[in-house]
């Protein structure tokens, strides 16, 4: 039963991951796994200093923790089910030991749970370095779904002569974009670290670190079932040694409220049936308090407070208003985008082109993991609004498409010394032939068409950085300058403000044939069927 | 955009002068045959004048047999709604690959090698719904290279290799569905420009060789068997990827020779606010000059018709 549960929530999770792309419906809420992640949303909202409204749907998986008890890791949370799955696969004849330093080791998930809350208040968005979800869709972002890619890719080369024999045109030329990011390997290493641990204990992560898993503990006694153990006990220890999570005591008749996830393994071993999980209205308990002793919670704030002080107080934040990196169109303002973000990777995973990268210490450690956008190797495509979309704090703004293409992420400068027209005099106009705001023309200098940006018509969006023939460092980048960021209201107005004009030319995106202008020939347009 | 269209016709102008200076070496020959026109030239709706122009030359199933593989090249390289005049319009690339299907053809294969990404240009450019439902027709956009397959030119000035999409190569015969719009470095695009929508390498055409050259080398190995260009509307300045001046011509022109075609395609719109002969653009008088076509349109055999 369990089991179902679990490969289901990771199936769903996985699904709303891959569905995480051009062109994803309104109603479709991919991003719902981190949503409902209180700590990311605690974090967020600490951090920014700002309810943010989709952050509050953490309440939710809050108030069923507060009813049901812990359920969320043992039956929702995509990281444990990987972990238990993973397990299966490699650990399942390993016999643990129970550590020397359980007692002590099982309090390293609330002081870390400090040390991140502690690092929000402090104005440093810190828990995505632990937050299960935001490391999960990480590694599915940079490892997971580029591979799955080139696994689907290579299938489809390995069956494509066979395709073709028969003649099956579509798969003949199937071929899907295969996306690549720079922090791959980190996230491999740490997600690979994640499992390994479990070396040590079955879900020593979920016992002993997590800061997600620590947050629902604080709750979790007070919810309905609670593991009772009736008098049939024979105190064999069964239960006690396949606990999952370690949480019962010497006494089997006892539970560590905060870490039971109800798994019910112990329904299921117990020879005696002696175990069940009845509905109780009795609240916590004498096993659930968290003793955490004053020493390790003074050190804990400390450190939250002097990671906070040490990431926020660097060259980096001086600069952050001269920066030099190109966030997304729609990104809010430096400084509250880098408190806002949780580095979830789901924006660099929708983007459409694969223009979103991960940074590593391009603005500091603040900036670790946040998206920018690599324009030498891909564009913002006007077409698609899709990072915004499924940003779950919003660090990323979800705008219409109008409003996207009117947030100017910068804006192109061309390097008269690289461009081949200029250095030159070649012919070379792919800068002005992909540009699809016509932001470049080309005026007569020196007998020839030269390329000049028009600057209040670029919007940064890049193609002809991307484009640009020279070999390197492209003849004509986009810097940040005159970039358009806003917490709040319209960035058509602004830039019209401005004096900026963006005529892209999405085109109609409700066109449709019929509606062109064009009949076809005395039918009323309905769709024909030949055969032959 | 006053200036945009000074420098274009600066551009124009010199190619005017190249175009009398080599023009000389040109020798049209001349049709004598009744039937046989040059070209066809319907003004109307796409439909209904695709349909005509196709009439003219006796119907597809010239072009087409029973049984055999076709290759439509529309252009569909942006990810672009018609109205923009950066892609040929889905209805002539629908009434083509129809009627292929209706002369016996096994399949017919859209393709185009697309700027923009695959997914995006079938879907804004609207050829692949107005492609739907006919059977035996598949819009494919290609963006890999393993899709392409290297093949000499014997012929070549400037380029001696290219690689072309295998499709192309293994068709038993290639229409061309260019639409017409200006082009930054060419003047116009049209079908022989459209070409390049076919090989793998097009960076190399504005960096390393002379386009106009290299468009007519390409023309020596890449042969449609017929050109229908969409020129139900201009798109005159902004070109290639638009946006830019979109007249409405109302046209389809239509010719087993690329040159004439074109060079026709020339004459009906003024590119960047001014009237240019075929001559006047440098790839096809290069094309010409090597005996792939037809350039003077008063010598053009040109079926005309309204509908």
């Amino acid at each position: 039963m369990r089991t179902i549960v679990q490969a289901l929530s990771l199936l769903l999770f996985s699904l709303l991951f891959f569905l995480a792309t051009y062109k994803l419906p309104d109603w479709l809420l991919a991003d719902i796994y981190l949503r409902l992640d209180p700590l990311l949303g605690l974090n967020a909202i600490f951090a920014a200093r700002e309810v943010i409204g989709r952050s509050l749907w953490g309440l939710v998986t809050i108030g069923a923790t507060l009813l049901i008890g812990r359920f969320f890791c043992g039956y929702i949370c995509p990281m444990g089910i990987s972990i238990d799955f993973l397990n299966h696969l490699f650990f399942r004849k390993k016999k643990y030991k129970i550590l020397k330093t359980e007692t002590s080791l099982r309090k390293a998930k609330y002081l870390l749970l400090i040390v991140f809350v502690m690092a929000a208040i402090t104005g440093l968005s810190l828990a995505f370095l632990m937050d299960p979800i935001a490391l999960l869709t990480r590694f599915y972002t940079f490892f997971i779904y580029p591979l799955a890619i080139t696994l689907i890719n290579l299938l489809l080369d390995l069956i494509r002569p066979l395709s073709k024999a028969l003649g099956w045109i579509t798969l003949t030329h199937l071929h899907y974009f295969q996306p690549v990011f720079y922090m791959s390997a980190i996230t491999l290493l740490i997600f690979g670290g994640i499992i390994a641990l479990n070396l040590l204990a079955p879900r020593f992560w979920c016992r002993y670190l997590c800061p997600l898993g620590a947050m629902l503990s604080l709750i979790s006694p007070l919810g309905i079932f609670k593991r009772r153990v009736s008098e049939e006990c024979n105190e064999c220890k069964k239960c006690q040694k396949n606990c999952p999570m370690g949480a019962i005591l010497d006494d089997p008749r006892k539970t560590h409220l905060q870490e039971c996830f109800q798994c019910r393994t112990c329904v299921h071993v117990c020879p005696q049936n002696a175990i069940t999980f009845p509905a109780s209205l009795s609240i916590g308990g004498e096993y659930s308090k968290i003793d955490l002793s004053r020493r390790g919670f003074i050190y804990s704030l400390a450190g939250g407070l002097g990671v906070g002080f040490l990431a926020t107080h660097t060259p980096f934040t001086r600069l952050q208003g001269k920066h030099h990196l190109i966030r997304a169109p729609g990104a809010i303002p430096e400084t509250e985008f880098l408190r806002t973000c949780i580095r979830c990777g789901e924006c660099m995973k929708s983007c459409l082109t694969n223009t979103l990268q991960p940074c590593l210490w391009e603005s500091g450690f603040s900036g670790l993991w946040t998206p920018k956008m690599d324009l030498r190797l891909a564009p913002c495509d006007q077409n698609c609004n899709v990072c915004g979309k499924v940003c779950p704090t919003q660090a990323i703004r979800s705008v219409s498409l109008e409003e996207k293409n009117h947030a100017k992420v910068g804006t192109a400068i061309l390097l008269k010394e690289k461009c081949l027209v200029w250095a030159q005099n070649k012919i070379c106009l792919i800068c002005d032939e992909i540009c699809p705001y016509n932001a470049i023309v080309f005026r007569p200098v020196e007998g020839y068409g030269r390329p000049f940006v028009i600057a209040s018509k670029c919007n940064g969006c890049g193609f002809c950085e991307q484009r640009c023939p020279v070999l390197g460092d492209s003849a004509i980048v986009v810097v940040p300058d005159g970039e358009i960021r806003l917490k709040e209201g319209s960035y058509v107005v602004e830039a019209k403000k401005l004096q900026l004009e963006f005529k892209a030319d999405p085109g109609d995106d409700k066109f449709i044939l019929e509606g062109s202008g064009f009949k076809l020939d005395g039918d009323t347009g309905e769709k024909k069927k030949v055969k032959y | 955009m006053d200036k945009h269209e000074k420098i274009t016709r600066r551009r124009f102008l010199k190619m005017a002068a190249a175009g009398a200076a080599l023009g000389v070496a040109g020798r049209p020959s001349f049709s004598f045959a009744k039937e046989e026109y040059d070209l066809a030239v319907i003004s109307g709706e796409p439909v209904a004048a695709t349909k005509k122009a196709l009439e003219v030359f006796g119907g597809i199933s010239r072009f087409v047999k029973k049984g055999i593989r076709v290759v439509l090249k529309p252009n569909m390289s942006f990810a672009r709604t018609p109205d923009v005049g950066t892609t040929t319009h889905p209805l002539v690339v629908a009434t083509v690959a129809e009627a292929c299907i209706r002369a016996g053809a096994r399949q017919v294969l859209i393709l185009d090698y697309t700027l923009h990404r695959a997914e995006l240009c079938l879907e804004r450019t609207g050829i692949r719904e107005a492609c739907r439902n006919i059977s035996g027709v598949y819009v494919q956009a290609v963006q890999e290279r393993k899709f392409f397959k290297e093949i000499p030119i014997p012929q070549g000035k400037v380029l001696d290799r290219v690689e072309v999409i295998k499709e192309v190569l293994d068709c038993d015969v290639l229409i061309n569905l260019p639409v017409a719009k200006s082009h930054s470095a060419t003047g116009v695009s049209l079908g022989i420009k459209g070409l390049m929508g076919l090989i793998w390498d097009r960076e190399s055409f504005h960096s390393r060789v002379n386009i106009n050259h290299a468009l007519s080398d390409l023309a020596t190995v890449i042969k449609p068997q017929l050109t229908i260009l969409d020129a139900t509307r201009a798109l005159t300045t902004g070109g290639p990827g638009g946006p830019g001046k979109v007249i409405k011509t109302d046209l389809i022109i239509a010719g087993t020779d690329p040159v004439a075609v074109d060079s026709y395609g020339v004459s009906i719109a003024p590119w960047y606010g001014q009237n240019f002969k075929g001559r006047q653009v440098e790839h096809l008088l290069f094309a010409h000059q090597r005996g792939m076509g037809k350039i003077d349109t008063d010598q053009l055999k040109i079926y005309k018709g309204t509908l």
